[in-house]
C-alpha cells in the first residue's frame, strides 16, 4: 500500500529551481534510499514532505500525497495531525534535536502532552519504555540536558522519540553522516529494527551507498536538482543506467574488491 | 537612496557631504549674530524674518542654532579626540604585550566599566563646575575604555592569525608587526565605534549642559539653550522644539552613518550597547 | 559556596576603590563646601567662623587621615551628616531611595511592555511593515535626546491636556510620564536586539525539529524560541543599565521628582560631600547587585552553566 506519493515536485528559490519534476512512491514497509551528493536537492525534497522548508523556498508546483491527503494543501493547524504523528524525522544534527535547555524527558513529555491525552503518569511511563526500547538508560537519560549525553546516545533518543507514536513514515536526512562508523552502524540497526516493529516506511536520506547495500529495498539517484534513476535496489545496483550512477558504485570502496577504487566521477 | 528603510550609499555619501557643509559654513549664512541681545525683540513667533523665531532675550533662534551645530559638533569630536588618544594606546599596548600588565590594565578597565558612565560624567563635571572644557574632561574619562577595549580585543584577534604568525616566523619585527599589521585594523574597528559614540556623546553633551552643567550661556549650545529657554516654553514653544528637533537630527544623522559602517565592516559593538 | 566568597571579597574590594576615588577626587575638586554651609551672601561671616567650621569638618587633616575618618565611620554603618541639611546622610539617602527604585522599576516595566510585543512582532512579521515600523522607532528612539522627550510629553499632557501633573511625586500619575519618558527611550535599543536575537532563535536546527515533533508555533515561540533568544538580551540589560541609571537622574531634575538623582546632583552643586560620597556607595551596591542577578538569570536559562558551574556566557 502507498503511503507516499510525490508528483511532479518543483521548488524554487527566488528564480534559481532548486528541485524539479520530483517522483517518488514509498510503500508500508519499504525502506528507499535517496541518493546524491550534497547540493542534489535530496535535502530539499525530505523538508519539503513535512512542510519544513524556509520561508524562501517556494514549491512552485507538484503534489505530496500522503494516504488520500495532499499536504502542501494543508494549514499549518492540520499540520500538527501528521508531524510528529504520522511523520517523523530524524536530523543530521543531533544536537538539533533537542533544545538546549530542556532535558530529553521534557521533549517526549511535551510531544506526547501534544499528540495523546495520557496523563502525565502515563507520559512519563511511556517516555522510559520507549528510551528503554533503544537500550538507553532511561532514567538517567531523561533526567539529562542533551549536552550531558554523548552523540550517539542524542541519536538514539532522537530517533526513540520520533518513532514513539509508530508513524508510518519515518524521514532520516543523513542521521549517520555526523556520527562514527560504529555509532552509525548501531543506530542503522535501531532504525532498522524499529522499522520491523511498526512496518512503517522509511525515507533515507544518504550521500554513501554502503547503508543502502544493506538496509533499503529501493533506491532513487537524484543530481543537479532531479531524480535520473529510481527503482529496486538490486536492479540500480545490478544494472545501472545512467552514468552517474554508475560512477557512484564505482566509488564505492569495497573490502572484497580494490580494483576499482580509483575510479573517478 | 532609502532602500527598504535602509539607506544605501550615495544616500550615506550626501548625507555626509550636506552635514560638513552645514556645519562649515554655518556662521556664515547666520542673518544675525547669534550672541546679540535685543529686548524689544523678544519671544518672536516664526517668521520670514527669523526662521527660528527668537528667544527670551530676543536673540535669532535660526543663528544660534547653527552657532550651536559647530559648537555640539566641536564638542563631541574633541571628547572623539581625546578618547581615541588615550584609549588606543593604552589598548594597543596592553593586547600586544599581553602577560600580567594586560590583566592589570584590564581589571581596571572592568572595574570601571562597571560604573553607570551617566553618573560618573555628571558627578565629574559637577564638581569640577560648569564650562565647556570641564564637560568634555568628564565624558573623556567615561568614553575612552570603550576604545582602549575595542583595540585591545582587535589586536588580540588578529594576533591569532596566520599571516601574523608567518610575518613573525619571516622575521618581521615586533614594532614592524604593529605599525604595518595592527594599527590598520584597530584604526578601521575604531572608527566605525567613533561614528557610532558620535551620537551618544552628543546627546550626553545636551543633557548635562540641559542641566546646567556643561555649556554656560551666552555660548550657544543645544542644550543650553533649552535650560536657558526652560521658563518660556509655555509661550513660545517653538523654544522647545527648535533645539530638541536639531539635536536629534543631527544624532540621528550619525546612527545612520554608523549603522552603515557597522554593517558593511562587521565590526562587534565593543560597548555592549551603551 | 566558593564562588559566592569570590564574589563577596570583589565586591567589597570594588566599594573599596570606589570610594577611596570618589573621596581623593571630591577634595581635589575646586570649590568650597564651607562656603556654602556658612552662606556665600551672609557678608557677616569672619575668615575666624570658616577657619573654626573647616578645623571641625576634619578639613584641615592630610587627606588620608580625612578617609581614615570616614571608614572608620562606615564601619559603624555612620556615613556622616548632609551639609545642607545637618541629617545623616543613611537617613536622607534612605528617604529617597524608594522613589527612584519605583522610577527604575516603572520605566523597565514600560520598557517591557513596549519592547517585548514590538520585537517579537517585528521577528514575526521580518521585512514587512511593523518590522519597517519597528526600525524607524528604534533608530528615532535612540536618536532623542530623553529629557526632551520628557519635555514634549509634559507640553503634551500637561500643558495642552492638562491630564497629568508636570512635576512632583505623590500618586501614580506623578510617576507615569518620567518612567514613559525613560521606557520610551529604553525600548528603543531591546526593539532592536529581541528582533534579531528571536531571528536567530528562529533560524536554530532546534527549531526546524520541534517543528516536525508536530508542537504548536505558539509552542515553539514561547517555551524554545523565545526563551532561547532571552540570553543575550539580558546581558545587555545587565552592561547598560548604567544608562538607564543616568537616565533617571537627568528624568528626576527635569520632572523635579524628588528621588536620590536629584538629591545628589543638588548636593553637588552645594559640594555637599558626604552626600555625593554615600550616593557613589549606592549606586556601586546596586550596579553590583543587578550584575549579580544577571549571573543567575544565565544560569536558570542556561542549565550547561548551572550544572558544570562554569563562569558567565
Amino acid at each position: 500500500m502507498s503511503v507516499l506519493t510525490i508528483s511532479s515536485l518543483t521548488i524554487k528559490h527566488r528564480e534559481e529551481t532548486l528541485v524539479q519534476n520530483i517522483r517518488l512512491s514509498v510503500n508500508e514497509g519499504d525502506w528507499l534510499a535517496l541518493v546524491g551528493e550534497s547540493g542534489s536537492g535530496k535535502s530539499v525534497t525530505a523538508s519539503s514532505i513535512g512542510g519544513l522548508l524556509p520561508r524562501e523556498l517556494i514549491i512552485s508546483s507538484g503534489r505530496i500525497h500522503f494516504g488520500e491527503a495532499n499536504l502542501l494543501d494543508l494549514k499549518e493547524k492540520e499540520w500538527q495531525n501528521y508531524r510528529g504523528k504520522v511523520i517523523s524525522y530524524i536530523f543530521q544534527d543531533y544536537q538539533g534535536a533537542f533544545t538546549p535547555f530542556m532535558t530529553i524527558g521534557a521533549h517526549f513529555d511535551e510531544m506526547l502532552k501534544t499528540h495523546t491525552n495520557n496523563s502525565k503518569q502515563q507520559r512519563k511511563e511511556r517516555a522510559l519504555e520507549t528510551l528503554k526500547n533503544v537500550n538507553l538508560p532511561e532514567e538517567r537519560v531523561y533526567k539529562s540536558y542533551p549536552f550531558q549525553l554523548s552523540g550517539g546516545q542524542l541519536q538514539r533518543a532522537a530517533i526513540a522519540m520520533a518513532m514513539m507514536l509508530k508513524p508510518k513514515l519515518l524521514i532520516a536526512d543523513e542521521p549517520t553522516t555526523a556520527l562514527d562508523s560504529i555509532t552509525a552502524t548501531h543506530v542503522l540497526q535501531l532504525i532498522s529494527n524499529l522499522q520491523q516493529q511498526t512496518n512503517c516506511a522509511v525515507l533515507f536520506i544518504t550521500h554513501d551507498l554502503r547503508h543502502v547495500r544493506k538496509y533499503a529495498n529501493k533506491m532513487a539517484v537524484m543530481l543537479k536538482g532531479e531524480i535520473v534513476e529510481s527503482g529496486s535496489k538490486t536492479s540500480i545496483l545490478q544494472q545501472p543506467q545512467h552514468a552517474y550512477t554508475k560512477a557512484l558504485i564505482a566509488a564505492i570502496p569495497s573490502l572484497r574488491s580494490t580494483k576499482n577504487r580509483l575510479v573517478t566521477i | 537612496m532609502i532602500n527598504g528603510f535602509r539607506i544605501t550609499k550615495p544616500g550615506i555619501l550626501l548625507l555626509i557631504g550636506l552635514f560638513f557643509i552645514t556645519i562649515i559654513i554655518a556662521p556664515y549664512i547666520a542673518p544675525f549674530d547669534p550672541t546679540d541681545v535685543k529686548m524689544g525683540d523678544r519671544l518672536k513667533p516664526i517668521s520670514l524674518e527669523h526662521f527660528f523665531g527668537t528667544d527670551h532675550l530676543g536673540r535669532d533662534v535660526f543663528s544660534r542654532i547653527l552657532a550651536g551645530a559647530q559648537t555640539t559638533v566641536g564638542t563631541s569630536f574633541l571628547v572623539l579626540a581625546i578618547s581615541l588618544l588615550i584609549g588606543v594606546p593604552i589598548g594597543l599596548v596592553s593586547g600586544f604585550v599581553g602577560g600580567r600588565l594586560d590583566r592589570f590594565l584590564m581589571r581596571f578597565v572592568d572595574a570601571f566599566m562597571a560604573f553607570p558612565d551617566y553618573i560618573v560624567a555628571i558627578i565629574l563635571s559637577g564638581l569640577l563646575g560648569p564650562g565647556i572644557f570641564n564637560l568634555v574632561f568628564a565624558i573623556v574619562m567615561v568614553k575612552w575604555i570603550g576604545y582602549a577595549r575595542l583595540a585591545r580585543s582587535t589586536v588580540l584577534t588578529e594576533k591569532q592569525r596566520d599571516y601574523i604568525l608567518i610575518a613573525k616566523v619571516n622575521g618581521v619585527g615586533p614594532m614592524n608587526i604593529l605599525r604595518r599589521h595592527m594599527i590598520p585594523h584597530v584604526l578601521g574597528n575604531v572608527m566605525v565605534l567613533a561614528t557610532l559614540d558620535a551620537g551618544k556623546i552628543i546627546l550626553m553633551i545636551a543633557s548635562l549642559s540641559y542641566i546646567g552643567l556643561g555649556a554656560q550661556p551666552p555660548i550657544p549650545e543645544w542644550g543650553a539653550m533649552l535650560n536657558e529657554a526652560k521658563a518660556f516654553f509655555y509661550n513660545a514653544p517653538h523654544l522647545m522644539l527648535i533645539p530638541g528637533l536639531s539635536i536629534m537630527v543631527i544624532v540621528l544623522i550619525f546612527n545612520l552613518v554608523g549603522d552603515y559602517l557597522r554593517d558593511h565592516y562587521d565590526v562587534k559593538n565593543q560597548n555592549g550597547g551603551k | 559556596m566558593k564562588q559566592v566568597g569570590k564574589r563577596l571579597l570583589e565586591l567589597v574590594l570594588f566599594l573599596f576603590l570606589l570610594s577611596f576615588i570618589s573621596f581623593v577626587f571630591m577634595k581635589a575638586a575646586p570649590g568650597d563646601p564651607v562656603r556654602y554651609i556658612l552662606n556665600i551672601d551672609d557678608v557677616s561671616i569672619t575668615d575666624e567662623q570658616i577657619e573654626e567650621l573647616r578645623e571641625e569638618l576634619g578639613f584641615n587633616d592630610p587627606i588620608y587621615i580625612q578617609y581614615l575618618n570616614w571608614l572608620m565611620r562606615f564601619f559603624q554603618f555612620d556615613l556622616g551628616d548632609s551639609y545642607m541639611t545637618k541629617q545623616p546622610v543613611l537617613k536622607e539617602l534612605a528617604s529617597k531611595i524608594p522613589d527612584t527604585m519605583a522610577l527604575t522599576f516603572s520605566s523597565m516595566a514600560v520598557m517591557i511592555m513596549i519592547a517585548a510585543p514590538i520585537g517579537t512582532l517585528a521577528a514575526l512579521y521580518k521585512n514587512k511593515w511593523i518590522d519597517h515600523l519597528s526600525r524607524i522607532f528604534a533608530l528615532i528612539g535612540a536618536s532623542i535626546p530623553s529629557f526632551w522627550l520628557g519635555l514634549l510629553l509634559m507640553q503634551l499632557f500637561s500643558v495642552k491636556m492638562g491630564i497629568l501633573p508636570a512635576m512632583g511625586k505623590g500618586t501614580v500619575l506623578h510617576l507615569l510620564m518620567p518612567s514613559l519618558t525613560l521606557g520610551i527611550a529604553m525600548a528603543a535599543v531591546y526593539v532592536r536586539l529581541l528582533r534579531s536575537s528571536l531571528l536567530e532563535s528562529l533560524g536554530q536546527d532546534f527549531i526546524r525539529a520541534a517543528k516536525s515533533r508536530g508542537l504548536s508555533q505558539r509552542r515553539i515561540f514561547l517555551f524554545h524560541a523565545f526563551r532561547h533568544s532571552l540570553t543575550p538580551v539580558i546581558t545587555i540589560f545587565g552592561v547598560s543599565l548604567g544608562s538607564l541609571l543616568g537616565g533617571t537622574v537627568i528624568i528626576e531634575v527635569l520632572f523635579a521628582y524628588p528621588g536620590v538623582g536629584k538629591l545628589v546632583v543638588e548636593a553637588i552643586v552645594r559640594r555637599d560631600y558626604p552626600i555625593i560620597q554615600g550616593y557613589i556607595l549606592f549606586m556601586g551596591l546596586f550596579v553590583v547587585m543587578i550584575n549579580l542577578l544577571v549571573d543567575l538569570s544565565y544560569r536558570y536559562l542556561n542549565p550547561e552553566i548551572r550544572l558544570k558551574g562554569g563562569d558567565r556566557r
